[in-house]
């Protein structure tokens, strides 16, 4: 076991909550990937677990046990930070076995583990270096062997591969898995990359404005967002989004027309979809013509950004389904109604009306 | 007609050698982007044919003309570099104009109808007055970009443009790169670690690794024919997956693989063999046939444009798979690969063999 729960947790800066009651329960045994925009609560929420701050009122909970009086050094949890703070006059190794020294524990088994770190992370090599003889890359995957080290059953990992090149990544992100699964530890991680939090996560805790506004398994949030923020921050190439408005019977959406049942009222709405609804051809319902601005190649897929009426949207699909739009020309489009999702304006809630072809 | 003849260039950097005998040629009016890790020698190469790096030996030819003893004041090529080098205190049309100034053959109308159609293709005639500081990092680029094509050189160099931009900059400059490059057909070599940008830029890419091109052609024959492992893996996300395979009387046997291969005359008994298929080649069915091969499955996550993701353990080998439609069978349980024969590349110690 090593489960984490927040109870009714809560924090401000100046009167203004960054963590507004919050409840959340993290599955043991898990990888959780953390989504959020600037200021939803996500790093204050890494920061009261690891202790660097303390909550106003609430508990958070490891194995149902209330950490949130303790000190930063007892609590059972492992923390890989964005910023890779190393001692510049020890190596690479002694970087890495620092916390285990101070812990105490035996020179033989210190050895084993940063052994086993550093073979994960490539850094057997380097071991015998400094910080200043290492690489942007290298100094970060020392720091995040130094974060894995620790005795604990609870990770907290705050974008460990930020800024890192994508082969090296890609390859870390498969360590990180593993690695995860071995030691049956709890992972909560965050990462300001899209692709790579779906590449991750079994489970996807959205937070918005100092509240969990879904959570469940990646697919479950992926394919049904209850909020705004579960489409918007989930997904590689990011969701199309549009500010609408609606009359209570058709809502005009950017270069997207199409009626509304099952209870609309008037006023602004946002429609949303993901990119692979979208298609370079008519029929699917909800259609208009578009301008082809950009064709990424990312080898397996295409990423088409088109305009028009002065809204952008993005369109993908496998190579092998069809062949890409020529740059600079125009296309027709068309997406699904069934694939389109409404949004409340004001709380980011997922509407109950739906979108169906315009009458 | 400017094509760019690299030949039998070596440059060392003391004990290092940054370019290993490397000889290319660049078509004329085409986009080549040399794409690698970091230390592949990718920028190396860009600056000794820009003249700022002297190459220890070989020649640079620019459409048959000898320019290795060249400046490159001399040499006539544009360039773009990571941080733009501008006048902050001057305008974006200025800042256009400026390299035009120092042309003698081009007279002010020609000057002013240039810089015009500059704003205009790079979608910046709001702000022709604007000053550089003034401007986000993005559009700096693309009047860095403006600056190098104006004067019309016949080549231009292109080092990382896009490394200190935010994402939709980002396609704001390649939206204007695609614009400039349809119009003018200039001759340009473009610098680049990241593979999509190589794979939607260019019209050939020069992969690089150690110092030596592994291999130069079309995108979609980079990543669909990949004459190397280091190729295979380099491009795609993720990369293309390999599984041991062995020779033994005649055939090629892998976990991979239903019916063995026939063994490519000569292939030596000693090669390291491997089998390479890129993920979205494989399919994936609940139950067995005589076209399967079974595996158990053991992660699966959702990765581009929501198609599924997932690694399946077929003994041997843990495998990469993408399909667009949900696995049909829960993680933990076994699943049933089908790798179409077309669709398996050997390779031999590294290398692509023939099958």
């Amino acid at each position: 076991m090593s489960s984490v729960a927040f109870r009714s947790a809560v924090k401000s800066y100046n009167s203004a909550p960054a963590l507004d009651n919050l409840d959340l329960e993290i599955e043991s045994e898990t990888l959780t990937v953390l989504c959020g925009p600037p200021r939803s609560g996500k790093s204050v929420l890494f920061r009261v677990l690891v202790g660097l701050e303390a909550l106003d009122s609430g508990r958070i909970e490891v194995d149902g046990r209330n950490i949130a009086g303790l000190p930063p050094a007892e609590r059972p949890i492992g923390y890989v930070p964005q910023s890779f703070a190393l001692f510049p006059h020890l190596t690479v190794y002694d970087n890495i076995a620092y916390p285990l020294k101070l812990a105490g524990v035996a020179r033989a088994e210190i050895a084993q583990r940063v052994d086993r770190a550093a073979g994960i992370l490539s850094l057997g090599p380097l071991l015998k270096k400094t910080p200043d003889q290492l690489s942007g890359g290298e100094k970060q995957r020392t720091a995040v062997a130094r974060g894995l080290l620790k005795n604990a059953r609870i990770f907290v990992l705050d974008d460990p591969l930020v800024g890192l090149d994508y082969k090296l990544r890609e390859r870390l992100m498969d360590e990180l898995k593993d690695l995860r699964a071995e030691l049956k530890a709890t992972f909560l991680y965050a990462t300001s990359d899209s692709l790579e939090a779906l590449t991750m996560a079994q489970k996807l805790v959205v937070l918005d404005r100092g509240r969990v506004v879904q959570h469940g398994d990646a697919d479950e949030v992926y394919h049904h967002p209850r909020h705004l923020r579960s489409l918007e921050l989930i997904g590689f190439p990011q969701a199309n989004i549009l500010r609408g408005t609606s009359d209570g019977a058709t809502v005009e959406a950017g270069p997207l027309r199409f009626s509304l049942v099952g209870g609309g009222s008037a006023g602004p709405i946002v429609a949303g979809f993901r990119p692979e609804a979208l298609k370079p051809e008519a029929g699917l319902g909800v259609e208009g013509r578009c301008r082809v601005t950009i064709v990424e190649n990312l080898g397996g897929e295409y990423v088409i950004h088109v305009e028009d009426k002065g809204a952008s949207m993005v369109m993908s699909f496998p190579v092998a389904e069809r062949p890409a739009p020529a740059f600079d020309t125009e296309t027709p489009f068309s997406v699904s109604p069934a694939d389109i999702v409404l949004f409340d304006v004001a709380s980011g809630e997922r509407l109950a009306c739906r979108a169906e072809a315009a009458r | 007609m400017t094509d760019i003849v690299v030949d039998r260039i070596v440059k060392r950097f003391g004990a290092f050698t940054a370019l290993d005998d490397l000889s290319i040629r660049f078509a004329d009016g085409e986009v080549a982007c040399l794409l690698g890790p970091s230390g592949c020698g990718k920028t190396t190469l860009m600056r000794i044919i820009a003249g700022l790096e002297t190459p220890d030996s070989g020649r640079i030819l620019f459409g048959g003309r000898d320019v290795t003893a060249k400046a490159t004041s001399r040499r006539n090529v544009g360039m773009v570099f990571q941080y733009p080098v501008m006048y902050p205190t001057l305008s974006v049309a200025e800042n256009i104009e400026l390299p035009l100034r120092q042309d003698r053959s081009i007279d002010a109308a020609e000057r002013e109808r240039r810089v015009a159609e500059m704003l205009d293709i790079l979608d910046m005639r709001d702000l022709a007055n604007a000053f550089i500081e003034d401007l986000d990092a993005g559009s700096r680029q693309k009047v860095a970009v403006g600056r190098a094509v104006a004067r019309r050189s016949e080549i231009v160099l292109f080092d990382e443009p896009t490394t200190n931009v935010e994402v939709n900059a980002k396609l704001q400059l390649i939206r204007a790169f695609k614009t400039v490059v349809q119009r003018l057909r200039q001759t340009i070599v473009y610098v680049t670690h990241d593979q999509t940008e190589a794979m939607t830029l260019a019209d050939q890419i020069a992969l690089m690794r150690e110092g030596r091109i592994s291999q130069y052609g079309p995108p979609h024959e980079l990543y669909n024919n990949p004459s190397a492992e280091f190729g295979g893996w380099f491009l795609g996300n993720p990369g293309m997956n390999f599984a041991p395979a062995v020779l033994g009387e005649g055939v090629i046997r892998s976990p991979l693989l239903v019916e063995p291969l026939t063994a490519p005359a000569g292939l030596s008994g000693r090669a390291k063999l491997t089998i390479g298929v890129r993920p979205e080649w494989i399919e994936m069915q609940a139950t067995a046939s005589n076209a399967t091969v079974a595996g158990v499955l053991v992660d699966q996550a959702i990765g581009i444009a929501g198609r599924y993701l997932t690694k399946v353990d077929v003994g041997e080998a843990i495998v990469k798979v993408k399909t667009n439609a949900r696995p049909p069978v829960a993680v933990g349980e076994r699943v049933h690969l089908i790798v179409p024969r077309d669709r398996a590349l050997l390779f031999a110690d590294g290398q692509r063999a023939p099958l």
